[in-house]
């Protein structure tokens, strides 16, 4: 297997904050990949660096062997990105926001409306995709842009808590597509989440971290035997100390 | 990549055109309410012409002399309708005109024939009825007084006659004829300056006027168009799509240009439609061509305009966008670029009121370091034949929006644009503990 992303001790300072702090993982081709911590343990700073949209106070990040300082936009054409609070354009309906973000990557009208029809599938929204956005619910709008983001079949998806403002219906379809979708196109994952279960039931392994550093890794498996513990809450709160 | 442009600029103008902010005072003010204030002009207007054509006046004659007679003779000989009075009680005569709707009341006192017969000056009241109404109706009012000076007109006359024979009371009261004439471009023209004066003055102040419009307005979409982005938390995942982060802000900036060009049109069909509306009521030019005096827009000179005034738009563009990268919603967007206004409205009013180049030194290099002074000069290029200058201000321009739109790329390039914000928070009321 080959790797898909390669973090090595990033860090990033912002005024004061030191909001990461000698990062560094690695993430295999094909593989879900989860980040969980604390609130402001520095996951968001390591999704917007690897998207290209940080840049590391020092360290390196290799998205398929491209640098993502130095071959920003090479990167940007591999990966595609779910900021943890993103919105659509509310002015313009669902469909057209899907065809205005396909569009940068079809190459005709057959292919927009191939992705559209695909998203239009993960979205579940079916005919409310041709309401504009303003009238959609938090979670209408979570679940359109999470399609938009699945839709391309990126090489590497990085979805920053990709369930956030869900209800546990749509979670649990948001989650299933994304474990299906991500197997059978191949794509690699790089997530962040609050919430154990889910990055239980997604990830193939995951790093918990803490003040912008990683204190374990390994799959959720590995974690619970290795610290002894039921679940995965319990492992955190044996890594970090609060249990 | 045209693609990619081409996408972002459908989006931009799908957005900003749906946006009920910016189409509210894009179409409903110029198309709606210039035409309507047109309207109630016209309207006003006719009524008062039609007011003018029949005016009625009464005449309490408490003289009864030739004078006094030869008076009302001249009235009706100007159409106007006379009402006589014969009760000489002034009060039943004030509430008679009032509710009667007259145009005025003259009063002739008893002896008025003979004094201006002795060569004597004699009193004469004239009252109008005051209704509160509008500028219409105090024209109607003066209208009274006009005649009376008319028909006094004719009394000189004929004092001049009586005592100078021999001689034309036309070239008694004007010793010189004077014939005013113009100098244009070394070419002496049979125009009158005055006349001229009115023309270049309507043309400098309503160009200066449109283009600050339209350059305000274009600011506050561009600067609307990056700072939505941000405030609907759209420009995290534009700034990872696969384009070219110069063709976002090349994108936005077309955007912008195509709705505020669009807009700019709106506005000049409502004013033209405005001003049409009522110069039927106004002599226009005087008759003037202006192609054959050479004052007349040559190609050149519509060129240099229009380079001139795109590229102003360019750069106030340019400006919006860098600053708007600063602010963190709409409001604080606009709040950013509000200030600028000040860079359009005092090159404004300079061009308006004066020449730069008769201004003290320092005021008038101030004035050119402003980009945004050149359009309105260049708009008086057909007048002044100074192509120099407005060749000068178009370089100039474009000088400054490559170094600003430079700086707005650099500002797009990195995470400047996402980390990049003003701090306010000193000034915030919501601070705990
Ligand atoms: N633009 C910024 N300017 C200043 N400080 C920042 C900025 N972005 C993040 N930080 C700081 O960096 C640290 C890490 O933030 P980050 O958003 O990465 O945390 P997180 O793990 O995503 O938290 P959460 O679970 O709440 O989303 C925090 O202390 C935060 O205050
Ligand atoms: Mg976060």
């Amino acid at each position: 297997m080959s790797v898909a992303v390669e973090a090595k001790d990033l860090v990033k300072v912002f005024g004061s904050v030191r909001a990461l702090d000698g990062l560094s993982f690695s993430i295999e081709n094909g593989e879900i990949f989860g980040l969980i911590g604390l609130n402001g343990a520095g996951k968001t700073t390591a999704l917007r660096i690897t998207s290209t949209l940080l840049l590391p106070t020092s360290g390196t990040v290799k998205v398929f062997g491209r640098d993502v300082v130095e071959e920003a936009s090479e990167v940007r054409s591999l990966i595609s990105y779910l900021p943890e609070e993103a919105g659509a354009y509310k002015n313009l309906s669902g469909n057209e926001y899907l065809k205005f973000m396909a569009s940068f990557r079809a190459k005709n009208k057959d292919a927009v409306r191939e992705l559209v029809d695909v998203a239009s599938e993960i979205s579940g929204l079916g005919e409310r995709l041709r309401d504009k956005v303003k009238g959609y619910s938090k979670g209408m709008k979570r679940r359109l842009l999470v399609a938009r983001a699945l839709m391309t079949k990126p090489k590497l998806a990085v979805l920053d808590e990709p369930t956030s403002g869900l209800d546990v219906l749509h979670s649990v379809h948001v989650r299933g597509i994304i474990k299906r979708y991500v197997k059978k196109q191949g794509v690699t994952v790089l997530l962040s989440s609050h919430n154990m279960l889910e990055v239980e039931y997604l990830c193939d392994r995951v790093a918990l971290i803490n003040k912008g550093r990683i204190l374990a890794t390994g799959s959720p498996a590995e974690l619970k035997t290795r610290y002894k513990a039921v679940n995965l809450e319990d492992v955190f709160g044996e890594v970090v100390g609060f249990a | 990549m045209l693609k990619g442009l081409f996408n972002i600029v459908v989006k931009e103008v799908k957005e900003l055109v749906r946006d009920p902010k910016i189409l509210l005072p894009m179409i409903i003010i110029p198309l709606i309410m210039f035409p309507l204030m047109g309207f109630a002009i016209q309207t006003s207007m006719e009524a008062a012409e039609e007011g003018i054509g029949k005016i009625s006046i009464a005449v309490m004659d408490l003289d009864g002399g030739p004078v006094a007679e030869n008076l009302r003779i001249n009235l009706t000989n100007w159409n106007v309708k006379i009402v006589e009075i014969d009760d000489p009680d002034l009060t039943e005569a004030f509430s008679y005109v009032q509710e009667s709707n007259l145009t005025g009341l003259i009063v002739i006192p008893s002896g008025f024939s003979q004094n201006i017969t002795e060569g004597k000056t004699s009193e004469l009241e004239v009252y109008a009825p005051f209704r509160g109404g509008g500028i219409t109706e105090s024209t109607s009012s003066s209208a009274v007084s006009s005649l009376v000076s008319l028909f006094e007109n004719n009394l000189i006359d004929q004092r001049i006659n009586e005592r100078f024979p021999e001689s034309n009371s036309t070239t008694v009261l004007n010793p010189i004829a004077l014939s005013e004439k113009s100098i244009i471009n070394g070419k002496g023209v049979d125009v009158n300056p005055e006349v001229l004066f009115g023309l270049v003055i309507s043309q400098s102040t309503i160009i200066p006027v449109g283009i600050m419009m339209l350059l305000i307005f274009a600011m506050q979409l561009a600067a609307t168009a990056v700072a939505s982005e941000k405030e609907e938390k759209t420009l995290e995942t534009l700034l990872t799509l696969p384009i070219n982060r110069f063709m976002i802000l090349a994108g936005k900036l077309t955007g912008s240009i195509i709705v505020a060009v669009v807009g700019a049109i709106a506005y000049l069909i409502g004013f033209s439609y405005y001003t049409s509306s009522f110069t039927g009521a106004i002599p226009t030019d005087a008759g003037v061509d202006l192609a054959a005096i050479g004052l007349a827009p040559t190609f050149l000179s519509y060129l240099l305009m229009g380079l001139s005034l795109f590229m102003a738009l360019l750069s106030a563009l340019a400006l919006a966008i860098s600053l708007s990268v600063f602010a963190e919603d709409v409001r604080g967007a606009q709040a950013l670029v509000g200030p600028l206004s000040i860079l359009f409205v005092f090159p404004m009013i300079f061009t308006i009121f004066t020449d730069i180049s008769a201004l003290p030194f320092p005021l008038s290099v101030i004035l050119l370091a402003i980009p945004f002074t050149h359009p309105m000069l260049a708009a008086r290029v057909s007048f002044t034949g100074d192509y120099l200058t407005a060749i000068g201000g178009i370089l100039y321009m474009t000088v400054f929006t490559v170094i600003v739109l430079y700086i707005a790329a650099r500002l797009f390039g990195t995470e400047k644009i996402l980390t990049a914000k003003l701090k306010f928070r000193r000034f915030s009321l919501r601070r705990k503990k």
